[in-house]
């Protein structure tokens, strides 16, 4: 623990307000199908060791007891000087953000300088922190605001998309293992190429259009919160994410 | 329902992120056009799940931990904290101050202005020895020329005598 911790307050555990949290359906770990937020972050961290880094084992014990603290309501903690608190909130959401600072830095390493500077940010906020909106409302705006700063800075700066199956790939800096995963040097070709397009066109796309589809697509999160972190009406946002599709359905329809 | 109110209901439709209603299933058996966007909606969703993210580093927790620590390391002093807390408070203050301080200035201006310019006498009931004495006191400036005219009277019988 890197502060203090109030003993005396209520236990932690998964939020109830992240509608799009895969519904726990397990004693397992329940870290969500696709890049959303883990539905259940307090077990994993147990069975993680996440306490040794970080999260106080009687944080994370806490987490584990069924109690009903909205992600606000743990905000609210952060603000009155429960730094475990914010812990909670960082195993929670750091996945989803990292997931999302990544397909629009199109590299690890820079999406994860991007996600520690949204938390950072948030701690910093905390003592004016007000429950008014949605705590994930909060955090995605701090993150698009991160994100569409750096896409719009870095425009000129990225490197041009090279095809070379021998080097690792520029975006996660993995080596495809080719003999052991893929049937044949066509097929991974094909792949990339296809991971290229994908890349570009969503890349290719208005800065709003975009944002709408990566937290639709890959945040799993409905029209009313997107709409909310975009400051746009609901119907506003259900034609941006339609146009938005449609342009991606044209322009991707040789690899479909 | 109109082809452009189902077609808005695509992206959620095609990413299973919601269920069609009857209508809209009714609408998608009639209408071919639709029905085919649609599909094509669904094979665009199932090629951008391709698109996976890596898995955090396992030191992402031990940097934000450290960038944490730094951060509760930098708390502002009490003095800015008392500062901020009290921001209102201090403006107030000294909206106040700035108030009777411009009071107090004009009224002491009015009062200079009075004393030059209103009658001196105004309050004084002659014969009395205040009244004398506040005379004395107000045309100090006038009783002071006049010696300096007395003098000069004197300095003139001088040249006039040596």
């Amino acid at each position: 623990m890197w502060k203090r911790h109030k003993p005396a307050d209520p236990p932690l555990t998964h939020s109830k307000e992240e509608a799009y949290e895969a519904t726990p359906s397990s004693q397992e770990p329940q870290l969500s199908e696709t890049d959303g937020v883990n539905s259940n972050v307090s077990s994993v961290a147990l069975q993680y060791g996440l306490p040794a880094m970080g999260v106080q084992p009687k944080a994370a014990a806490a987490g584990a007891v069924a109690g009903e603290l909205t992600d606000a309501e743990v905000m609210l903690r952060v603000k009155a000087g429960d730094d475990s608190a914010f812990d909670f909130l960082v195993q929670k959401y750091r996945r989803p953000i990292i997931n999302f600072m990544y397909r629009m830095a199109h590299n690890t390493a820079i999406a994860e300088d991007l996600a520690q500077e949204v938390f950072l940010r948030v701690y910093r906020s905390r003592s004016s922190y007000e429950a008014s909106a949605k705590f994930t409302t909060w955090l995605y705006r701090i993150a698009t605001n991160l994100g569409m700063n750096y896409s719009r800075d870095s425009r000129h700066e990225r490197p041009e998309n090279v095809m070379n199956l021998d080097a690792p790939d520029e975006e996660t800096g993995q080596t495809p293992d080719l003999a052991d995963k893929t049937p044949s040097v066509e097929e991974e070709i094909m792949r990339r190429e296809r991971l290229r397009a994908i890349r570009q066109k969503v890349e290719a796309l208005p800065e709003r259009q975009k944002m709408a589809v990566l937290m639709h697509k890959y945040q799993q999160m409905d029209y009313r919160q997107i709409a909310d972190v975009l400051k746009l009406s609901e119907s506003a946002t259900k034609s941006l994410l339609f146009r938005a599709y449609e342009t991606l359905r044209t322009q991707l329809k040789e690899f479909v | 329902m109109k082809c452009s109110e189902i077609r808005e209901l695509f992206p959620d439709l095609a990413a299973g992120l919601a269920a069609a209603e009857p209508e809209v299933n009714d609408h998608l058996r009639a209408c071919v056009d639709c029905a085919g966007t649609l599909e094509e909606f669904r094979k665009t969703m199932a090629l951008l799940d391709e698109w996976q993210a890596p898995e955090p580093s396992p030191y992402f927790d031990v940097r934000l931990q450290a960038r944490l620590r730094e951060e509760a390391a930098k708390q502002p002093s009490r003095w800015m904290a008392w500062m901020k807390l009290s921001r209102p408070a201090l403006a107030l203050s000294l909206a106040a101050i700035v108030v009777v301080g411009a009071a107090v200035f004009r009224l002491e201006e009015k009062k200079i202005r009075r004393s030059k310019n209103g009658p001196v006498a105004a309050n004084i009931v002659p014969g009395t020895a205040v009244g004398d004495l506040q005379a004395l006191d107000t045309n100090h400036d006038i009783y002071s020329d006049s010696d300096l005219l007395d003098d000069l009277q004197v300095q003139e019988d001088v040249n006039a005598n040596p």
